[in-house]
């Protein structure tokens, strides 16, 4: 008899839920959770990455004076429009998306995987971009406004076939992660056989642009580049929604009503369209995928792979690394890539030493 | 004894098997010569267009061809044994790559322009990454899987592609030479290549061969291995030495040709059973086998051109890579 009333008690109002860490903003009904230490980072890195821009456009062969830098960006005339605004800042502007963009693909695949391994450029990704884009470019096709179409469709057609190879009945990030390195690996030989076949400039064009460079980027690579992000812009907010679900086991998400297959397949898909259209501007540049996202996650500290802290860290580091590039060997430029490679590689290597068991598709 | 019968059908088979290959890869080619007249031109002499174009230049690629199959094969099951990891391949582990910085150096810095100048630079760099990569592999928890050896692989490979681009984007001379020799082929090899070759070859060889007892054991786990009164870090050290050696001739005489060292071990275990007396051997005579098939059939699929041999081993392994990871033994 007790119990029933006990029962019959009205539960005790919840006060209200705030989750921790999080601060929660109210604008009329709708409700945003703002994880405290993430936006702080995210700043942090929004004025690094500024800081990290001004210097881009101050140093190079020749040093501008940051407020000449700043008047030029500003529209303002300035004796060092040329110099900034039409040789650094388009380069640089390229940099920037294409940074973003690779943070963001990593990011993606990385959390549908659930392994910090399965990055675009381990698992083949943008090995075909690249297949594809040389093979075009020894056919005598050289134009950046339609390379990066080709190197969409190549890294897409690379990831449906490690996808295809890989599925048995289930995802398993292992066997993901083994047939992919192995379509990387062929495709890299594909790449190879198209260096051959072109003359002499087409191969040595190819072999710059496999390694991932801004170098000789204008407007005219930026402009496209920025109008296709522009248009992915909404699914990557659908993304950054969506990726929570990805995190449950697939009976809490069946009872919710989530579709998780095909969140997944959505979220895998606009990670390799992304990685494929950054692929196309600026060529496999390495690690950035990698890179970013697994230091985003480590800065915030949250559950989830943060995106905008992923997006800002490759943003940061493809602009200081082509900084560097340009003026490590000055007068000669290296590729970027060189750069994100010789601080991702022994990133990666690490990674794989510290993790606690990488086969069971746990993350370190 | 019908173990043994089994082997000597095998073997015997495998020879014919090589024997084929070799004739088919005198026979086929821009222009098809019938194979009696290879016979004839080989054991008659002559000077007949066609006598000229199999001893000339048919010849030394199809020896180079036996070579350096052989060599990756041997390799690939040494590493394979060592390992105790399926998949293993010094294309996988980042071993060929190591082999290919170290000839790059070689070109763009050390003015070395030939086969003998090469190959101690790519034993060097081939020996380099082959101890990254293991080294990688085996620190942190669970030693060395099959996932973090071909991940510390992948690492290396990167790493090393940057490098070697990093060096031919400041030494632009270098790369008309590196490209054609990067790809992966017989085809374009000095015929001298050959005479050069062998040394290297035979000693990587043997070195495994003198491992081969020490890998059955390996086979069996570590500990066992250790009951079993092996030496296990000798076994390790001087089969390790000989993929090496192999590798590192491989290389610098045909380019990096992935996936020989990764089906050729596994066929030859499905044929002959797991006594590496007899794998060794075997996987020295199938390697050249499946190297001579890609490298003839290169010649037939875009005629006039040719496909190298590196890219059609490589179209040809990934789906032998494709179902061996399927199969849950290496998955799990």
């Amino acid at each position: 008899m007790t119990r029933t009333s006990v029962d019959r008690r009205a539960p005790a109002a919840p006060r209200r839920v705030r989750p921790a860490g999080y601060a929660v903003l109210r604008f009329k009904r709708a409700t945003f959770l703002a994880h405290r230490r993430a936006t702080a980072v995210a700043t942090a890195l929004a004025l690094l990455l500024a800081a990290a821009c001004l210097a881009y456009l101050c140093v190079g062969e020749s040093y501008v004076q940051p407020v000449e830098a700043l008047k030029v960006v500003l529209g303002m005339p300035s004796p060092d429009e040329l110099v900034v605004g039409t040789l650094r800042e388009p380069r640089m502007t390229v940099g920037l998306l294409v940074g973003a963009a690779f943070g963001v693909a990593g990011a993606l695949i990385q959390t549908v995987a659930r392994n910090p391994l399965a990055s675009p450029d381990i698992i083949g990704i943008s090995q075909g971009a690249s297949a594809v884009t040389v093979a075009a470019m020894t056919f005598g096709l050289t134009s950046y406004t339609v390379l990066p179409y080709l190197s969409v469709a190549g890294g897409v057609a690379a990831a449906l076939l490690v996808y295809a190879f890989a599925w048995r009945g289930g995802l398993h990030a292992t066997r993901f992660v083994l047939i992919g390195i192995g379509f990387a690996i062929a495709l890299r030989s594909v790449t190879t056989l198209f260096m051959t076949k072109g003359d002499y400039l087409v191969a040595q064009q190819a072999q710059i642009w496999m390694t991932g460079s801004l170098n000789g980027r204008g407007w005219a690579e930026a402009e496209p580049l920025a109008l296709t992000l522009l248009v992915l812009l909404p699914f990557v907010a659908w993304a950054a929604r969506a990726q929570r679900t990805v995190s449950m086991d697939d009976d809490t998400a069946t009872a919710l009503g989530v579709r998780l297959g095909r969140v997944r397949t959505g979220l895998v898909l606009l990670g390799v369209v992304l990685a494929s259209v950054a692929t196309g501007a600026a060529g496999p540049v390495d690690f950035v995928a990698l890179l970013a996202p697994q230091i985003a996650r480590r800065l915030t500290r949250t559950a989830q792979i943060p995106l905008v802290c992923s997006a800002l860290l490759g943003a940061l580091v493809v602009v200081l690394a082509d900084l560097l590039a340009r003026r490590l060997f000055s007068p000669t430029e290296l590729p970027v890539g060189v750069l994100t490679a010789a601080v991702g590689a022994p990133y990666l290597i690490w990674l794989i030493v510290r993790s606690r068991s990488v086969r069971n598709g746990g993350t370190a | 004894m019908r173990v043994n019968a089994r082997r000597a059908v095998v073997m015997t088979a495998a020879v014919v098997a090589l024997l084929l290959a070799v004739l088919f890869s005198l026979a086929v080619g821009a222009r098809a010569i019938a194979p009696s007249a290879v016979l004839d031109a080989l054991l008659h002499g002559g000077h007949s267009d066609a006598a000229e174009v199999v001893r000339e230049m048919r010849v030394p690629r199809t020896v180079l061809g036996v070579m350096v199959g052989a060599a990756l094969a041997v390799a690939g099951t040494a590493l394979q044994g060592i390992t105790r990891n399926p998949i293993a391949d010094p294309g996988i582990l980042g071993i060929s790559q190591g082999a290919s910085v170290g000839v790059v150096i070689a070109i763009a810095y050390a003015g070395t322009h030939t086969l003998t100048g090469y190959v101690w630079y790519a034993f060097a760099g081939a020996a380099l990454a082959a101890v990254a990569v293991y080294a990688i592999a085996a620190s942190g928890r669970g030693g060395a899987t099959p996932v973090k050896l071909a991940l510390g692989g992948a690492a290396i490979n990167a790493l090393l592609v940057s490098v070697t681009t990093g060096i031919l984007t400041t030494r632009a001379a270098a790369l008309d030479e590196y490209r054609f020799w990067q790809v992966g082929a017989l085809s374009g090899r000095e015929a001298a290549i050959v005479g050069q070759t062998w040394p290297f070859l035979l000693g990587g060889l043997l070195l495994v061969l003198a491992v081969a007892r020490g890998l059955d054991a390996l086979a069996l786990g570590e500990d066992v291995a250790k009951g079993l009164g092996q030496n296990v870090a000798l076994v390790r050290v001087v089969g390790g030495l000989g993929a090496t050696v192999l590798t590192g001739v491989g290389v610098a005489a045909a380019g990096p040709i992935a996936f020989i060292g990764l089906a050729v071990p596994h066929i030859a275990r499905a044929l002959i059973g797991g006594d590496h007396r007899w794998v060794l051997p075997l996987a020295a005579l199938l390697g050249p086998v499946m190297l001579l098939v890609s490298d003839t059939a290169g010649r037939i699929v875009f005629p006039p051109s040719e496909v190298p041999a590196g890219v059609m081993t490589a179209l040809i392994g990934v789906p032998f890579l494709v179902t061996l990871v399927r199969r849950k033994a290496v998955a799990a």
